[in-house]
Parts: C-alpha cells; sequence; structure tokens
C-alpha cells in the first residue's frame, strides 16, 4: 500500500506541475495584458495571499488526518453531498484539461503539424496518456520529478540567458493600470494558483502525512517564483505581450534565445519539455479524476474508469470550434470557477467541518461534564 | 480481447496516425522547400508590392569549396506579401521556407509610407526568426539584393548572418531585428529604426576631389569620415552594397536617417556599442585630430524630470579610451597630456551626443532611445503617463549629456 504512495518531493512537483502546464498556454498573457507593468507587483500580492490560503487550507485539515475533502464532505453532508462535490471536482478538472489540451493542441498545430487535422494531435497525446496510466501512477509521479525541475530550470535559463536585453524599467508605472485595478481587480489573479485544488486530494495519497505543511508551503511558494520570474522574463524583454495576444508567449520568448550563430533554435527542446509536462499534467488529472469517481460510487477496479475520463477529456476538447472559443473559457470562465469551485466551496467545506466538528467536540465535553455532575 | 485482435486494432490505429501526420510531414519535407535568404519589398508602379526573395543556391557536387554560385533572385508583383510568397510557391513548385530568412529589406519607397502590415505578416509567420534584419535600401530593393556579392565569404547566408555585427566594434549601424522593430512599434514609449543600406556609388573619386577641395586641412577630412551614410562612403570593391547609418521610424514610417556618427551615439546610449572610434580634437596641436578607441564603461544612465510638458532629459555616460593614431613627438605617457584629451573627448562626444538626441527630437519626433520608459517612472499608473503624452512631447524635450571619459593610455607606442 504505501508504494502507491507519494513522497514530499513528488507531491511538491505534482502540485507545480499544475502551474507550469498553464504557464505554457496564454496566462502570462493574461496577466500581462490585464495589470500591464503592475503585473510583478499583482503576482507578489497574489502570491502572497496564495500562501496563506495554502496555509489556513492545512489548518483546516488537521483536524482530518488522512481525509480528502470528498470524505470530509462525507462527514459534513452525508453521502449525498459527498457524491455532489465530488462530481463538482470531477466536472471541474476533466473540463478545465480538456480546454487546455485542446489550447495547447492548437499551439502545436499552428507551429509543427499545419496540414495534420487537430483531431489526430489531441488523440495522439490522449493514448499517450492512456498507456502510461495503464502501467503505473507512480510511473507518472516519478516522471514528473525529473521533468518539473528541468521545466523550472527552462524558465530559469530564459531568465538569465536573457538578461542583457531586460529593461527593468519596464515595471514603471509602478501601479500599472491603478491600484484598485492591481490590487482588487487583480485578486481574481489568484486563478493562477490553480494547484490548490489538488491540495485538496492529497492527503490521503501523502506516505507521511505529518509533512503536508510542508507540502502545501513550498509548492505554493514554489509556484508564485515560477509565476514571477516567467512573468518577469515576459515583461522585461517584450512590450508587445502586453497589447498583443500570442498562442504561446513562453515558446515566443524562447525564439529569441541565441548563443553567436552555434545555439540556436533552442524553442524545440522546450516545446519537447513542455509536451511532457502537459503528459505529466493530464496523467495527475485522470488519475485524480478516479480517485474520486471511486470515493463516490465505490466502485473496486479504477483501471476500467481511465477509458471513459479520457475519452471525455478528448471529446470536450473537439467542442470549441475554434482557438477564440477555448481561449476565452481559459481567460474569462476558468479564473471565476476556480475561485467559485476550489476557493469559495472548498474552504467553505472545510471551514463547516471544522466548526462542526468543534461544536462535536464541545457537545462531547458537556455531554461528560453533565455525567461527571450526576455522578458527583 | 483475443491477442491477434487487440494486435489488429493497434496496427489499424498505427496506420491512421501516419496516414494523418503524413501530410504535415510531406509539407515540411526538406525535398519539398525552398530556403529564402532575404526578402526585398518594393512598392511597384501600380501601388502594389514587388517582391523579391533571394534563394540559397546550393553547391553542386563537382564545384570546388571556393567556387563561388551566382545568387538565384525570383521577383513577384502581389497586393500582399502572403500573396507573393504563394505566387513563388507555385512558380518554385516548392514551398519557400522562411526559417533561414536573415535580412528583410525594405525600399526607402514603401518605408516612408509605412510598413505595420508587412511587419504583422513576418512576425505572424512561424518561421520568420526573431533575429532577421530590417534593412531600409536607399535605392530599390531588389536592386540592393543584386549588388550583394560578399568578397571574403563564400556563403551568402554566412554573409547576411554576420554583416550586423560589426555594430559592436564599428558603431556605423544598429543590429536592428525584426524582433526589436515589432516590439518598438507596438511599444507606446519607444520608436522602430532599421540598417541603412545603400549602394557604393564609387564615391573614391568624388571623395578625393572633395578633399583637395578643403585643402591640406586634416580636420575635414576626418571628419567626413564619419558625416557618412550609405551610399556615400569610399569604399571600392566588387561587393556594392554598403549598410551605414539608421534609418529612423515614427510608429511604422520612415521619417529620417542618422550617419554613421550619430549612429554611434545612437549605439552608445541604448548600450550596444563595445567599442568605436572617433577623431576628436588634439588639445596640443591645433587643427590636428586625434583617432581614438571609445569603450563605454558602464550602462547609460538616464533621469527624466516630466514636472512641465516639456521633458528634460538628463544622460550620463562614462568611457575609458585609448589613442590609436600616432605620430612623431607625441607624449602619452603624461598625466597632464592624458589629462588635457580626456578633456578634449568629453567636449567633443557631448556635442555629439547632444547633436544627435536634438535631431531624434526636434527634426525626427521620434524616441528610438527608448527614453520614455524612463519617463514613465515618474507616473504610479499609466493612466496619468497616457495622458502626459509621451510622443507627442518627446518633441519638445531637452538634454543635458554628462561625458566622463578616462583616456588610459596609447596602445603599444605610447611615447615618440
Amino acid at each position: 500500500m504505501l508504494k502507491s504512495k507519494i513522497g514530499t518531493v513528488e507531491a511538491i512537483m505534482l502540485i507545480l506541475t499544475i502551474i507550469v502546464a498553464h504557464s505554457v498556454l496564454s496566462m502570462p498573457t493574461n496577466i500581462l495584458s490585464s495589470y500591464k507593468s503592475a503585473s510583478i507587483l499583482n503576482i507578489i500580492y497574489v502570491g502572497i495571499i496564495a500562501i496563506c490560503i495554502s496555509f489556513l487550507i492545512y489548518k483546516l485539515f488537521k483536524n482530518f488526518p488522512n481525509m480528502d475533502i470528498i470524505d470530509i464532505s462525507e462527514v459534513i453532508g452525508g453521502k449525498f453531498f459527498k457524491n455532489i462535490i465530488g462530481i463538482v471536482f470531477i466536472i471541474y478538472f476533466i473540463v478545465t484539461s480538456s480546454l487546455m489540451l485542446r489550447n495547447f493542441c492548437e499551439s502545436i498545430q499552428i507551429l509543427y503539424f499545419p496540414m495534420t487535422d487537430i483531431t489526430f494531435i489531441i488523440a495522439l497525446i490522449v493514448i499517450a496518456i492512456a498507456i502510461s496510466n495503464r502501467l503505473d501512477f507512480i510511473g507518472t509521479i516519478k516522471t514528473n520529478v525529473i521533468i518539473i525541475p528541468i521545466a523550472l530550470i527552462g524558465v530559469l535559463f530564459l531568465f538569465f540567458t536573457n538578461i542583457n536585453k531586460f529593461v527593468p524599467e519596464r515595471i514603471f508605472p509602478i501601479l500599472g493600470e491603478g491600484a484598485f485595478n492591481t490590487f482588487v481587480i487583480g485578486l481574481t489573479n489568484i486563478a493562477s494558483f490553480g494547484g490548490i485544488a489538488y491540495l485538496y486530494f492529497l492527503p490521503p495519497l501523502l506516505k507521511d502525512g505529518t509533512n503536508f505543511k510542508k507540502i502545501t508551503l513550498i509548492s505554493i511558494s514554489s509556484t508564485a517564483i515560477y509565476l514571477a520570474f516567467t512573468i518577469a522574463v515576459l515583461l522585461f524583454i517584450f512590450t508587445f505581450f502586453v497589447d498583443v495576444s500570442e498562442i504561446s508567449p513562453l515558446y515566443t520568448a524562447t525564439r529569441y534565445i541565441e548563443f553567436g550563430t552555434f545555439f540556436q533554435r533552442l524553442e524545440s527542446i522546450f516545446l519537447l519539455i513542455w509536451i511532457l509536462v502537459f503528459e505529466c499534467y493530464l496523467s495527475i488529472v485522470c488519475k485524480f479524476s478516479m480517485n474520486i469517481f471511486q470515493k463516490i460510487t465505490g466502485i473496486s477496479n479504477k483501471k476500467a474508469l481511465l477509458d471513459v475520463f479520457l475519452l471525455l477529456i478528448f471529446s470536450i476538447s473537439l467542442i470549441p470550434k475554434n482557438l477564440a472559443i477555448s481561449q476565452s473559457f481559459e481567460s474569462k470562465i476558468y479564473p471565476y470557477l476556480m475561485i467559485g469551485i476550489v476557493l469559495v466551496l472548498g474552504i467553505g467545506i472545510l471551514i463547516f467541518a471544522n466548526i462542526a466538528k468543534i461544536k462535536h467536540f464541545q457537545s462531547n465535553i458537556n455531554r461528560k461534564e453533565l455525567t461527571n455532575e450526576q455522578m458527583g | 480481447m483475443n491477442k491477434w485482435v487487440r494486435n489488429f486494432i493497434i496496427f489499424i490505429i498505427i496506420l491512421v496516425f501516419i496516414s494523418a501526420f503524413s501530410s504535415s510531414y510531406s509539407s515540411l519535407n526538406i525535398d519539398n522547400l525552398t530556403y529564402v535568404l532575404a526578402i526585398g519589398i518594393d512598392k511597384s508602379d501600380d501601388n502594389k508590392l514587388e517582391v523579391s526573395f533571394h534563394f540559397s543556391n546550393p553547391i553542386p557536387a563537382e564545384s570546388s569549396a571556393s567556387e563561388k554560385v551566382s545568387p538565384i533572385i525570383n521577383t513577384v508583383t502581389a497586393s500582399s506579401l502572403s500573396n507573393a510568397i504563394n505566387l513563388v510557391n507555385g512558380y518554385q513548385g516548392r514551398q519557400l521556407n522562411l526559417s533561414h530568412c536573415k535580412v528583410i529589406i525594405f525600399s526607402e519607397k514603401i518605408a516612408s509610407e509605412g510598413i505595420s502590415d508587412e511587419i504583422y505578416t513576418l512576425i505572424n509567420d512561424t518561421q520568420i526568426r526573431p533575429s532577421a534584419n530590417i534593412i531600409v535600401s536607399k535605392c530599390n530593393a531588389k536592386y540592393y539584393m543584386q549588388q550583394i556579392k560578399p568578397e571574403i565569404e563564400n556563403l551568402l547566408s554566412r554573409y547576411y548572418e554576420i554583416f550586423a555585427e560589426s555594430s559592436k566594434y564599428v558603431g556605423h549601424i544598429p543590429n536592428a531585428t525584426i524582433g526589436d522593430f515589432f516590439n518598438s512599434l507596438i511599444c507606446k514609449t519607444c520608436e522602430p529604426y532599421a540598417i541603412l543600406g545603400g549602394i557604393n556609388k564609387d564615391n573614391s573619386k568624388t571623395n578625393s576631389s572633395t578633399s583637395s577641395d578643403f585643402g591640406d586641412n586634416n580636420n575635414i577630412n576626418s571628419q567626413k569620415d564619419y558625416n557618412i551614410k550609405a551610399n556615400d562612403s569610399s569604399v571600392e570593391g566588387e561587393n556594392k552594397v554598403e549598410n551605414i547609418g539608421v534609418a529612423v521610424f515614427k510608429d511604422d514610417k520612415l521619417v529620417g536617417e542618422l550617419n554613421a556618427l550619430e549612429t554611434m551615439a545612437f549605439l552608445s546610449i541604448r548600450n550596444k556599442v563595445d567599442r568605436f572610434l572617433v577623431s576628436v580634437p588634439d588639445p596640443l596641436n591645433d587643427n590636428q585630430y586625434l583617432d581614438i578607441y571609445i569603450t563605454p564603461h558602464g550602462s547609460t544612465s538616464v533621469s527624466v524630470n516630466t514636472s512641465t510638458s516639456s521633458p528634460y532629459i538628463k544622460l550620463s555616460c562614462n568611457f575609458t579610451a585609448q589613442i590609436y593614431s600616432m605620430s612623431e613627438n607625441s607624449k602619452y605617457l603624461s598625466a597632464d597630456v592624458l589629462e588635457s584629451i580626456s578633456n578634449s573627448c568629453n567636449t567633443y562626444l557631448k556635442a555629439m551626443f547632444l547633436d544627435y538626441l536634438y535631431k531624434s527630437s526636434k527634426d525626427f519626433e521620434a524616441d528610438i532611445n527608448g527614453l520614455g520608459i524612463f519617463a514613465a517612472k515618474n507616473f504610479t499608473n499609466t493612466h496619468e503617463f497616457e495622458e502626459y503624452d509621451w510622443e507627442t512631447s518627446y518633441k519638445d524635450a531637452f538634454f543635458d549629456v554628462n561625458i566622463e571619459t578616462s583616456v588610459k593610455s596609447g596602445m603599444l607606442i605610447n611615447e615618440t
């Protein structure tokens, strides 16, 4: 049983997979176009709030060792409530990942396979996930531990190799579109920390549950640092991301890396790394969705569910007629879905569960005191 | 499931994927591609685009490595750049691949009318590299391409790749790329620029007669060496193409040109030159000039005061220098002499920088130095900065330049 559980580093990398996968798409452009020169300031501000939220999640989970949000939902609202919460999270994971997959495949099609129908590109990635998930989830997690550090080093590499082109003054005007836009409207940018959603399901998967605090804080802080570096690369070198929407801004940034006339065209290596990151991301989504479904239905063999979920991901990713629809989901719908489901609903359930537990604890104490008095 | 059935299904899936991806493979197969090294864009008489493509010419197996191959240029007239590419695709029977395109040449005529459509189209192309250089040719772009005959390089692609590198050690041209051009085109605090190209008109005779007009006055000659642009130089050679100076744009339209001396000032302020040679007045000998290698020491510091509608821009540059020209009775081991030469450099460079800055502000009204970003520091939000309207107020700017030059020594000889 312990063999199928995940360690601290593996869990941190798992959370970071989500941000790396999202950052490859148009998320950085959305941040830059919304907050302009104040984008880094906004990331620092939102990052601090995200760290506070993750600490709150850790505190709220403390009273429920080895339980995830589905188990906790059952504690406070019974089986019916548990099913509803489970279905909501499955829909959130599947829809989000499907449309991200669509956006990613659109980029691959434009760049490398202009004559190939996008259905085949999506199908190829889905088949790869089907094969990897059939082997063992731990295999995916171990791959993650290799791929994610490479992807993170890649962004640092982008940062340092382009440092001679940096214009740090691009952070001015310091408040971008204004204080209200940066700090009040900018709160919606907390949706960039999509990895928080996966924290709710981590405790039962961990080898050592006591490391949950460490995992939570390190993964969310690393997410904030990674995002700050990503945005810094784009803001300090390019002015056009603020006004021009690119399919993959990080890819565009990699095209600028050149070391003389010898090392050129490094973007292909970056794209290869990002394809692997995306495979890991979708594998994680499938694994978590299957776990939730197993919990709400109680079926014993969850491997049979893999094809169903992959078919769902494949079908949903084919729904948008064009890039505009799938990108508008990413920029306009996803942030509110994340805030509504992950932050409001998720934290709401945890708070209710904690209140219920405290009340239950107090009523137990009162009952004990009453019994003691009667005995006295 | 039966093992045979499963294997059969896998086989069918593999076949389907092979057929699905083969179309992309075929279209991007090296056998079906023609590599473009340079694109020249002119305006035709009927107001359409006249686009010329300079192709790489594969060296035949039987030819020796030193043998030069003649360039292949195709020209097409079309309503847009993309249509022009498409027409040549059909003509060549191969697909044009722009991933090795090193240079994009615009004629002066089309550049003055605006080139934003072409720039946006090229940036939208997945094959064009952001490092491709942009040249504005003072002549027809096709003619410019035809006159490129590199004497040292056998490979034309090699010439295209390295010619702009001289910007770092000569400082007569900027390394202007399409990536930077697009960046500046979108930017609200800076304006785009390009390399100024032209054709050598055999000015050697003209120049020698001009110098005789000035008699033996050495200072006039040495200064004239730097007041040149493309089309003006006195270099003779088989390669008729010469790139000297900067083509200055306001938005997407060409508004002016900088000569070699102004280009050095421009590159210095932008911290894009490693070393350049200037002729400064010799403080010890009237009417004589000293050739000095100037090396920027640290980045240019810029501060902008926006308290009035006319921005007051203060620049501070530090240089180290070495004396290159040498004559009899030179005494460069004396601290006083070096100090006086340093002062002469300061005065000369200050005048050179101020001339250039006021030219960019008053004549071109184009902030190609990107000084606007330093003005943005004075504002808390973009609305306030937009209200200040940097693009308009730059023409009313005042400049102050502080130059600190430290002349170190001569080179191998310090005293004669």
